[in-house]
């Protein structure tokens, strides 16, 4: 039964390996240069001036905040400009990286930033006298957006480029194969606990997904409710994201299982689900990718040869809490003890006078606020945009299987095996493989142990 | 050599097909036992008519009373329906017609969890214990719904099982079959039921655990607790039951004490014999 069950997974995941080729076709477009100038602080009313050869593209001034941005025709190398003569007196621009950039190359919808620093006229000499390459390393490591020009559902790691020491390359992936790994476990308990809980396979669990990271991005940055902090939002969301569990659970799958409806056909309900929510979301905000307001141009933390963000950081500390606090839940109160026994057998939970579809909801509840959650993570370390849950959900069910088909304990293992992988695989092959790499890891682990990392194999008699 | 005892006796296959046609008969003669009152009976269940496929019927009017104290046995061939049965007693499966009562009040077709709460107790015959929690974690689960009591009950059902205690932070998964049965009679055992609905609780035991498991059904049903059990052992089951039922094709066949269904050369030769088991 459950072998049957693993091999109509796989063959679920080898389909969704396949849509995504397609879905590449809908590109937005939208290149834009853009930066902040913030050093030593943010500096308002400077022009930059981007040029395609020899013909002036296009020209900025920064604002308040001493941002800037300028639109692009399309991919190809840009060189920018800051016009000297715009500084005011108190400050010189800095010898590194210089008031120009040549050769900057925007791939196919990047909006790449470039970095400018100024300096106080007296401190310059002092500081690059110190340390004279100091300053460019650090505006190598000033984190360039990336996710926009990838291709879709390839996670980036920060701080890596083909100029890093391979040694640094494997700590700095590994580092961002854990925070990968820890958003898809984050995400992934909740289809497990739904299976373990049904027996049915959530489709629309990567959509639940973006549906946080949406709602998130709705609260923090929409003009409707303007300037509510990502913290705050990103609560929000979570309980949007359990609500949304709940309120299918309740009206769609209770009404369906009454009904007796086989296992196959309400796998195909979801997949409806996962399509109509994915559109609608597609609707509401339409196919670009967005970042959050907050949190984005961050200096990287050294710790060691590693280098994080804050940013980073916080996810991984946020994602190990919180996945930490789901497992005292599951082990140790009277509701996550009866969601593993609901899990293990549904009819002796039945008999034994659990109201195993309350549980259920709660399962429901519990599934959809993490994977909200994980949303936001996601969107944060990378960006947001309408299939990226859908990108997620292909590792979210590669680690459900991995762990161990029905256990949360297996989906947290499995998403930071997975996460890992993918990251890791980088360093000998093209990050567009980086999932296949994962999947091929699954498989071979199920070829050893049919069952899972965790997985209990079934017992007979 | 091989010819020999078909020349002595009829060959087997007549012998299957005679049985068939006494069974078939004394089908014919039963169903039409009376109906009594049920405020007079703990659980009462009249002309039960249930099944799992639409349009499918298992059970076609069984008949089953238990009274306050009693063991009640059910015995009878394979797929008579006599999971069914039990599992239809116990809310697992809906009733199509007939009457189903604990103490003179409607229990067709209400939750299962329902009639945990009402002092009914239910150790399934297959997949009775939840593999991945502990042994404890098992016993917690059966005092779900009364989670202040645990510690208590968990004393009085350790006293009865001393391995759960043993064995309490185990996974239920790795223990032995009969140690499995333990806990899950424990677990039933945990809300403090009146009526505890076994099914084939030796099932699979080597025989000193059958005669184990025997030996506490009597001392369960010392407690107070009254006791519904299917059995494959039947001689054994007869023999400690007060009364005993023999199910067929979803309906009674024979109804007796347990001596009077032991001694009946019908029930013998259907159902005890050597027949039995090719019929
Ligand atoms: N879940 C099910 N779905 C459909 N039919 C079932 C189901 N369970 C049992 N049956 C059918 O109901 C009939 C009676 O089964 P039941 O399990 O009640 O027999 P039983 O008397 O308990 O037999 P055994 O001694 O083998 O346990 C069988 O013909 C079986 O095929
Ligand atoms: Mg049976």
């Amino acid at each position: 039964m459950r072998r049957r069950l693993v091999t109509v997974l796989l063959a679920v995941i080898t389909a969704i390996l396949v849509i995504p080729a397609g879905a590449v076709a809908d590109d937005q477009g939208g290149e834009t240069l853009n930066g902040q100038i913030r050093k030593p602080e943010t500096v308002e009313g400077i022009d930059i001036t981007v040029y395609q050869g020899s013909e002036e593209i296009g020209t900025a001034t920064t604002g308040p905040d001493g941002e800037w941005e300028v639109e692009v025709p399309g991919p190809g190398a840009y060189r920018v400009v800051l016009d000297q003569e715009s500084v005011p007196d108190e400050y010189v621009v800095s010898e590194r990286p210089g008031p120009e950039h040549d050769e900057v190359q925007v791939r196919e919808g990047q909006q790449r930033t470039v970095i400018f620093n100024l300096a106080r006229p007296g401190e310059e000499e002092g500081g690059s006298s110190a340390s004279p390459s100091e300053p460019a390393q650090e505006a190598a490591e000033e984190e360039p957006a990336q996710g926009e020009g990838t291709p879709e559902g390839v996670t980036t790691a920060p701080g890596v480029s083909s100029a890093t020491p391979f040694g640094t390359k494997v700590v700095q992936l590994t580092v961002a194969g854990i925070s990968f790994g820890l958003v898809i476990a984050i995400s992934a308990i909740g289809l497990s606990l739904i299976f373990g809980t049904t027996r049915m396979i959530n489709f629309a669990h990567g959509d639940m997904v973006t549906f946080g990271a949406m709602m998130a991005l709705l609260f923090s940055t929409g003009a409707t409710f303007n300037d509510v902090p990502l913290v705050v939002a990103a609560l929000i969301a979570v309980v949007l994201g359990a609500l949304l569990g709940i309120g299918l659970e309740r009206f769609l799958w209770r009404p369906l299982r009454r009904r007796n409806v086989a296992l196959i056909q309400m796998f195909i309900v979801s997949i409806g689900v996962a399509l109509i929510l994915r559109h609608l979301l597609l609707v509401g905000f339409g196919g670009n990718r967005e970042r959050y307001d907050e949190y984005q141009l961050q200096e990287m933390i050294r710790l060691g040869p590693v280098g994080v963000t804050p940013r980073e950081l916080t996810i991984i500390c946020l994602s190990v809490l919180v996945l930490v606090a789901v497992a005292a839940m599951l082990q140790f109160t009277r509701i996550g003890k009866a969601m593993r026994a609901v899990a293990d057998n549904r009819d002796l939970a039945e008999s034994s006078g659990i109201d195993v579809d309350r549980v259920t909801l709660y399962v429901w509840g519990l599934g959809g606020g993490l994977s909200a959650l994980g949303g936001v993570f996601y969107g944060l370390s990378q960006s947001v945009y309408w299939q990226m849950g859908f990108h997620l959900l292909l590792l979210m069910f590669a680690a459900v299987i991995l762990g161990g088909l029905g256990t949360a304990y297996g989906a947290m293992v499995g998403g930071l095996v997975i996460g890992l992988v993918a990251q890791l695989s980088t360093l000998w092959f093209p990050s567009e493989l980086m999932n296949a790499w994962a999947l091929a890891i699954m498989i071979v682990v199920l070829l050893v142990r049919p069952q899972g990392i965790l997985g209990r194999r079934e017992r007979v008699g | 050599m091989s010819g020999n005892p078909e020349q002595e006796r009829p060959s087997g296959v007549e012998a299957a097909v005679e049985a068939q046609h006494v069974r078939e008969e004394v089908l014919e003669r039963a169903g039409t036992a009376p109906a009594g009152d049920p405020r007079d009976h703990l659980v009462f269940a009249d002309e039960l008519v249930a099944g799992y496929v639409p349009e499918v019927n298992i059970l076609n009017g069984c008949t089953l009373t238990l009274d306050e104290g009693e063991v009640v046995g059910i015995i009878g061939p394979n797929g008579a329906g006599k999971s069914t049965l039990i599992k239809t007693i116990f809310g697992l499966i809906p009733v199509r017609s007939g009457g189903l009562s604990l103490r003179g009040e409607s229990i067709a077709n209400l939750a299962a969890h329902e009639l945990v709460s009402r002092g009914v107790g239910y150790v399934p015959q297959t997949q009775n214990v939840f593999p991945t929690l502990t042994v404890e974690e098992n016993l917690q689960m059966g005092a779900y719904l009364r989670p202040k009591s645990f510690a208590a009950r968990f004393d009085a059902v350790a006293e009865l099982f001393p391995l759960l205690a043993q064995r309490r932070r185990q996974k239920a998964g790795a223990l032995s079959g009969g140690e499995r049965q333990m806990v899950a009679m424990g677990r039933a055992l945990m809300m403090e039921p009146s009526v505890l609905l076994l099914d084939e609780p030796t099932a699979g035991l080597s025989p000193i655990y059958q005669e184990e498991v025997f030996q506490r059904v009597k001392q369960i049903n010392a407690t107070g607790v009254s006791v519904i059990m299917v059995e494959q052992n039947a001689r054994r089951c007869l023999q400690i039951c007060d009364r005993g039922y023999v199910l067929d094709q979803g309906r009674n066949a024979y109804t007796g004490t347990g001596r009077e269904l032991l001694e009946d050369p019908n029930v013998v030769e259907l159902y005890l014999g050597t027949l039995a088991k090719s019929a």
